[in-house]
Parts: C-alpha cells; sequence; structure tokens
C-alpha cells in the first residue's frame, strides 16, 4: 500500500512555509489558523504544523477551491 | 390623489424598458409561425425557422415587471436569499468552517447545513465526504468550475422559462377553448380549476 504524506505525519513551520511560498509570516499564521479552525491542518506541541489526514485527504481530490468544511456526525449527516 | 399619481410612477419605473438595440437578449420572431426564441447574445446570422431568417422584436405593447433577482433565484431554482448570501460569504474567503458562515451571516447552524446541500442539489457546489481525523467524516463543500456554473444555472433557467412559457401557453389555450364551447358565459372558475394549486 502506497504511504501517503498523513501517515508519514511531515511537519513543517511557520518560517519554512512562508519561506516556500514567499509570503509573511503574519499572513501565513492567518492561512494556518483558518486550516486548524476548519480541521485541515493541525499544530503540534511544539508549534510545528501538519496536513491532517482530512487536508491530506482533500489535497488529493485536487479539487477546486475549497470552501466550507462542515463536520459531520457518526451516521454521515452534518452536524447542526 | 398624489398617492396614486405616485404609486403609478412607481410602477412605470419598476417595467422593463426593452429596447432591442441595446438590451443584453434579443427576442425572434418566424413570419410564418407562431415560433418565438430567446437568444442571449447577438446572434449573426439570426435565428431561422422554416429556413428563413427570423424576424428580431423590436417593441413590446405588454409591461413587463423588471425581474429581482432575489424572487428569480426562489422561484427558478428553489433557492431563497439564505442560499445566495453563503455562495456570496464565501466566495474567495478560503476555506471557512460551517461555524465561522452560520456566525458571519447570523444564521443558525442547521440553516447553513441545509442551504448548502440545497447548493450541491443544484449543482452550484459540490460535496466531499472525508474523513476526521479523530474519527466520523467531515463534509467538504467546494466550488464547481465557474463556466460549468454559468452554463447549468442558464440551462436551468431556460428549462423553467420554457415551462413557465408553456404554462402561459396553455392558459391561452385553455380560455380560448372554454369561450369556443361557451359562447354566453363569463370567464368562470373553471380557467383557473385547469391549474390547481398544488
Amino acid at each position: 500500500m502506497e504511504s501517503t504524506d498523513a501517515e508519514r505525519r511531515e511537519t513543517t513551520t511557520v518560517e519554512a512555509l512562508a519561506s516556500a511560498l514567499a509570503a509573511d509570516e503574519r499572513t501565513l499564521e492567518e492561512h494556518v489558523d483558518a486550516l486548524v479552525t476548519c480541521e485541515l491542518a493541525h499544530v503540534e506541541a511544539d508549534g510545528r504544523i501538519r496536513a491532517t489526514i482530512t487536508g491530506e485527504e482533500l489535497l488529493a481530490l485536487d479539487t477546486d477551491e475549497v470552501i466550507i468544511v462542515d463536520p459531520a456526525g457518526r451516521d454521515g449527516r452534518s452536524n447542526a | 390623489m398624489v398617492d396614486t399619481e405616485n404609486d403609478a410612477a412607481s410602477e412605470e419605473s419598476d417595467e422593463v424598458q426593452y429596447d432591442p438595440d441595446t438590451s443584453r437578449y434579443d427576442i425572434f420572431e418566424c413570419a410564418d409561425c407562431d415560433n418565438v426564441v430567446l437568444a442571449l447574445g447577438r446572434d449573426e446570422p439570426p435565428m431561422s425557422c422554416h429556413n428563413q431568417p427570423m424576424e428580431r422584436i423590436r417593441s413590446i405593447d405588454m409591461s413587463v415587471k423588471t425581474p429581482d433577482v432575489k424572487q428569480v433565484l426562489l422561484e427558478a431554482f428553489g433557492l431563497p436569499k439564505a442560499g445566495l448570501d453563503i455562495c456570496l460569504c464565501v466566495i474567495g474567503e478560503g476555506p471557512l468552517s460551517a461555524n465561522e458562515v452560520a456566525e458571519t451571516l447570523g444564521y443558525d447552524r442547521s440553516t447553513v447545513t441545509r442551504y448548502l446541500n440545497k447548493l450541491v442539489e443544484l449543482g452550484l457546489l459540490r460535496r466531499s465526504e472525508l474523513n476526521r481525523e479523530g474519527g466520523g467524516v467531515v463534509n467538504v463543500y467546494h466550488s464547481v468550475d465557474l463556466e460549468r456554473m454559468r452554463r447549468e444555472t442558464l440551462i436551468g433557467f431556460y428549462v423553467w422559462a420554457g415551462e413557465a412559457a408553456a404554462l402561459i401557453e396553455e392558459a391561452n389555450v385553455t380560455k380560448q377553448e372554454y369561450l369556443d364551447e361557451n359562447p354566453d358565459q363569463d370567464l368562470p372558475e373553471v380557467f383557473w380549476d385547469s391549474f390547481p394549486d398544488d
């Protein structure tokens, strides 16, 4: 079975991301906060960031703009 | 009397001022039959019917109310203002949680979910069910290709407009048929009875 990034649990830092994306850290932190709120990214205790399983699955979809993330209950229905 | 005049002026300003030279659409009619068609944009060469170019309609006799986009979306697609608000709220904002959308718009969380699913039904959004890290699943809603959205909404509206036009034709025929059968009676309730309410 092919190993995914999610299984490898690769982490990075805001500084590294900012450098790689040529963005300022403050802007990047805001984006990371939004991703965390949507459960697409997770910030470890040491401050390193990684994509969650959900985030990895989303990247694998190679989809257009993601707009809303809505956690669902055990039966698959959205929590309201 | 002033109010009456104001009302009349207001109603007049609410009417479509049809000008075929500047309108964003064209209406053509066949010189030989009752075929009338709507075309968006300039169509060169013109539409044809019976192998003859159709004639552009230059003026209209009936007053037509200017459509309201909220009413159009509601009538044609069953999409209330809340659904449109959700679309407008999230466009270009990057990922948002359903809770954030609900808080921003002041809607119940359940309302947001309901209309997200309605937008999926309409083909204006796509939904993917992804695994959640802590267990369970997450519904992710993402935009469809904008060109596809334009095409689908236009075709969907044309289907609705076609159904509406067929109802108007049916009403005209029904009225005429009834008058033919009952020349000495006023138009009765049977006319509306032929279009029962849901």
